[in-house]
């Protein structure tokens, strides 16, 4: 056989990676062609708060007594108007963190939806196996290698190929992206292009790229690689400045976002983005209002409002979600922490949110309605929230096979569409 | 020599050309340790003549093996390898403490922290200089010992029983979890490592087991001991085994700046918060017996069947493919259990394995190990600032103990191979080279000194780089551009796509 196959040939011998994984899935990308890309839906932004926020601290129950019961010394105070250390009634019943309050007006002008006791059904409480049936989309289920993004990608009815179809922010690409879509991982704009030797650069490139068409699995990635730096090189960073005065957390999470702003604004083909904050597993000292879980609590909800407001109009066309592996245990432990649960809370942001609602079954916190070791049961399955934006936002009636085995999937009316 | 380098790079592939290389090269290895069994030495006064045979296998094995069990085979260990002959030379890395490594010594000599107490550091002004002196003292041994499989051991278990050091005082105290666990029995029995790794108080703080208290315990560590460290989780433990185990490590902690009877940052067993019930874990009874509880729990996982295929796996996905044959994987585990977790019989079988055997090329390098391979194989010569080079190596993602989850950073391509990581490899590449990295030099022209031709170029840098020719495609890209200008202008570039190839990604 000649040595040197064609992409094409490649593309087609390599399409079946599900199949048979001889190599792990380094995944080809299709013809490109950037311009003039209009997806139907919504621009989604994932939000994954990796090790488990404590969801009864962010969004409290104050209306529920079992709350200051269970909770002696880790309890959100009831809501006090006008004080800054208790919790910010929503509607009588649930309230914010005081460290959420950048999403208080978001609520007030109902593009902020919450839903409480929401998660994966499967009953696991290792993190590692948590998020993994999360991201697959697959509670309980590893035998579909793909995630619940990738599927959505693979299965929408439009094409396409910007490299900014889909991205992983962090520099990582996220499990729920997996699938036969391209992703492109991106940390730093400002640093995504080649560097080194000045006058050389355009060669360089130019000999990069013949060294990655020879057929080594890596191919794919190099040509999505300059792809992207080509896109992003259009893209004036330095002089950057978010609109509407949004100040990005000045964090790795915080300048995430401010990126997924700058390329959403670009229009350079954004679908999808997911972006980590970590940091969530409290188990030691978690804080009731400084502290670990505060800190962060303050640091989410700043990121998201910035994203929200920097966007401006394009606001209407943008959800962003946000989802953990598991909620926390009711029950605080004797370190002034919390242990791995299992129900927890989602936000939900976006121009086309029902928003200024608290959706989903409070099942309360009596002892006997606790699951497993005394965590908040889940009465939403969390896929039910993501079918019914991917269905209504993103335009993709694919749900069956973005969520396969999902037959019970029902819309609680969290978004509009 | 007698011959010139250009007349064997013509004549002969990888054997010959990677002797003479190690032949001219500024660093040699030390004559080995004599009361150990070897195979026959050549007369080393006789530089050895080329071959003009293609590779035999045996030469392959070597190059293969050396790919995946150092941070990046130089020349001057191709050729002690094929000098020992494979099997001798293993034999000599796993018995660490009877090579040399004269270097290492004044290269940690200003790291003052590494010979501090706990109790000192945590007097440190700055804190921090603990964290930067540990990380930079692990990237100089992987980099320049010349016990190169016992510091991959090293990493390994570093990163099975992962600490993020920046998390509250493990700062201070992963320093000693690294003296005083992992490196001593890297290359031991898994019993000691648990053991070891279960009264580690940068682990105990880690994983909140320090303040773990009786009446309502901390799950963390209880859960990772059984997910991460040993049984794995699919080894069908319930809810309430980790909820149990919790109960019996209740006391494992580590003493306070306001203990009066000992220093600070001492692992200890304090009685008073341990929960003194009987309790049930997988099936075993344990009866009220104070920290006598815990340390049978840590023998039974230790050598519970599930931690040998579970520790086997890891082993063979780092070492061999990122989907181990089942079979090679149950094999480990069996040595595992004859061997009562001994890493290095266990490292052997793996070795000999055909699994491992016809899995060249298969893994495809972590950051680390692309990040110190490029270091190892140019030559890198630091003015013992690595604040840059750091830098980079935070940026290609995986700085050592930076890992922020207890899981350690993955081993697999689908996680690593992105467009991002592609990138910022590539960068790495040609701004080492270029020199401009500050605190880092390399020397292109005395690497390529004999090279006369823009072929030998290519050539002299491939087989230092990668220990063997690029394939012709390849090749002929890179010979064009050398070509094409100055060589001394041009070497640079060539050098940076050598690093930057697909060829330089995998291992």
């Amino acid at each position: 056989m000649d040595t040197k196959i064609s992409r094409r040939d490649f593309l087609k011998l390599a399409g079946s990676f599900a199949v048979a994984p001889a190599l792990p899935a380094w995944m080809p990308r299709m013809a490109f062609a950037p311009q003039g890309v209009e997806p139907p839906g919504d621009i989604l932004v994932v939000v994954f708060q990796r090790g488990g926020m404590d969801g009864i601290s962010a969004v409290i129950p104050h209306g529920d007594g079992d709350y200051y019961h269970h909770r002696r010394r880790l309890a959100i105070p009831e809501p006090e108007d006008g004080s800054d250390q208790t919790g910010i009634d929503l509607d009588g019943f649930f309230g914010l963190h005081p460290s959420l309050r950048p999403l208080k007006d978001l609520w007030d002008e109902k593009t902020l939806a919450i839903v409480h006791a929401v998660g994966s059904p499967d009953p696991t409480h290792s993190h590692f196996d948590a998020m993994d049936y999360m991201e697959r989309g697959t509670p309980g289920e590893k035998a579909i290698p793909t995630g619940w993004i990738g599927r959505h990608l693979q299965t929408a009815s439009w094409q396409n190929d910007s490299p900014f179809r889909a991205i992983g922010m962090g520099g990582v690409m996220q499990a729920a992206l997996r699938g036969p879509i391209p992703i492109t991982t991106l940390k730093s704009i400002a640093d995504f292009h080649l560097q080194g030797g000045t006058t050389q650069l355009e060669e360089l490139r130019a000999r990069l790229s013949s060294l990655y068409d020879l057929g080594s699995p890596l191919d794919h990635h190099a040509v999505e690689t300059f792809n992207a730096v080509d896109l992003l090189a259009k893209i004036d960073v330095n002089n950057y400045t978010p609109s509407a005065n949004a100040a990005y957390p000045e964090t790795e999470f915080g300048m995430a976002m401010k990126q997924v702003a700058q390329i959403a604004k670009a229009e350079i083909g954004l679908e999808v983005a997911c972006v980590d904050i970590g940091g969530w597993d409290t188990h030691n000292q978690q804080g009731q209002l400084d502290g670990e879980l505060p800190t962060l609590l303050q640091e989410l909800s700043s990121g998201l409002a910035s994203l929200y407001h920097d966007l401006g109009d394009r606001a209407k066309r943008v959800t962003i979600v946000t989802m953990s592996e598991f909620g926390r245990r009711v029950y605080e432990n004797g370190s002034s922490g919390t242990d791995h649960g299992h129900g927890n809370c989602m936000f939900v942001l976006g121009g086309g949110v029902n928003g200024g609602k608290v959706h989903g079954q409070w099942p309360g916190l009596a002892p006997d309605q606790l699951f497993g070791p005394g965590d908040l049961p889940i009465t939403t399955d969390y896929r039910d929230v993501l079918g019914e934006v991917v269905e209504k936002r993103l335009k993709n009636p694919g749900i069956s096979e973005i969520f396969p085995n999902y037959t019970d999937w029902k819309s609680l009316g969290i978004v509009q569409g | 020599m007698t011959i010139s380098r250009r007349d064997f790079l013509k004549a002969s592939g990888l054997v010959a050309a990677w002797t003479a290389l190690a032949a001219c090269s500024p660093v040699q290895e030390s004559t080995p340790n004599p009361t150990q069994t070897l195979a026959p030495l050549p007369d080393p006064t006789q530089p050895s003549i080329p071959s003009p045979t293609p590779v035999p296998d045996s030469e392959r094995l070597i190059l293969h093996t050396l790919r995946r069990m150092t941070f990046g085979p130089t020349p001057e260990m191709f050729d002690k390898a094929r000098r020992f002959g494979l099997d001798a030379f293993i034999e000599d890395q796993l018995s660490p403490e009877s090579i040399p490594d004269p270097g290492i010594g004044s290269l940690l000599q200003p790291f003052s922290t590494l010979n501090m107490t706990v109790a000192e550091r945590l007097q440190l002004e700055r804190k921090s200089q603990s964290e930067k002196e540990l990380i930079e003292a692990t990237i100089l041994r992987q980099w320049h010992s010349r016990r190169q499989v016992f510091e991959m051991m090293v990493e390994f278990w570093g990163n099975h029983f992962c600490i993020y050091i920046g998390k509250n005082l493990c700062q201070v105290m992963k320093t000693d979890d690294d003296q005083n666990v992992i490196r001593p029995h890297a290359l031991g029995k898994f019993r000691d490592l648990l053991h070891g790794s279960a009264k580690s108080p940068a682990m105990l703080i880690f994983l909140d087991q320090a303040e773990s208290l009786g009446e309502s315990p901390n799950e963390n560590y209880a859960r990772e001991l059984l997910e991460l460290h040993t049984v794995g989780v699919e080894s069908g433990y319930s809810h309430h085994d980790v909820a149990e185990l919790a109960r019996v490590l209740t006391g494992w902690t580590v003493s306070g700046a306001r203990n009066r009877k000992m220093e600070p940052g001492i692992y200890f067993f304090n009685p008073d918060i341990h929960d003194n019930g009987e309790k049930h874990v997988m099936d075993l009874m344990i009866s009220p017996g104070g920290e006598e509880e815990g340390l049978t729990i840590l023998d039974m996982l230790a050598r519970h069947h599930s931690t040998a295929q579970f520790v086997s796996k890891k082993l063979a996905r780092r070492f061999v493919s990122d989907q181990p044959d089942p079979a090679l994987v149950d094999a480990l585990a069996q040595v595992f259990i004859q061997s009562d977790g001994d890493t290095r019989q266990i490292l052997r079988a793996l070795l000999n394995s055909e699994s491992f055997k016809t899995s060249a090329g298969q893994k495809f390098k972590k950051p680390l190990d692309f990040f110190i391979s490029a270091l190892r194989v140019t030559n890198t010569t630091t003015d013992g600032n690595s604040r840059k080079l750091l830098e980079h190596l935070r940026q290609l993602g995986q700085l050592p103990f930076s890992w922020q989850l207890p899981d350690g950073y993955p081993d697999t391509a689908d996680y690593w191979a992105t467009t991002s990581g592609l990138l910022d490899r590539w960068n790495f590449g040609f701004l080492l080279v270029s020199n401009v990295i500050r605190g880092a030099e390399v020397n292109l022209n005395t690497l390529t000194k004999d090279a006369a031709s823009a072929e030998d170029v290519v050539d002299v840098l491939s087989l230092r780089f990668l220990g063997e020719r690029l394939p012709d495609g390849a090749r002929s890209i890179l010979v064009d551009l050398a070509s094409s200008n100055n060589l001394d202008v041009i070497l640079p570039s060539v050098a940076g796509l050598i690093l930057g190839s697909p060829h330089f990604q995998v291992r």
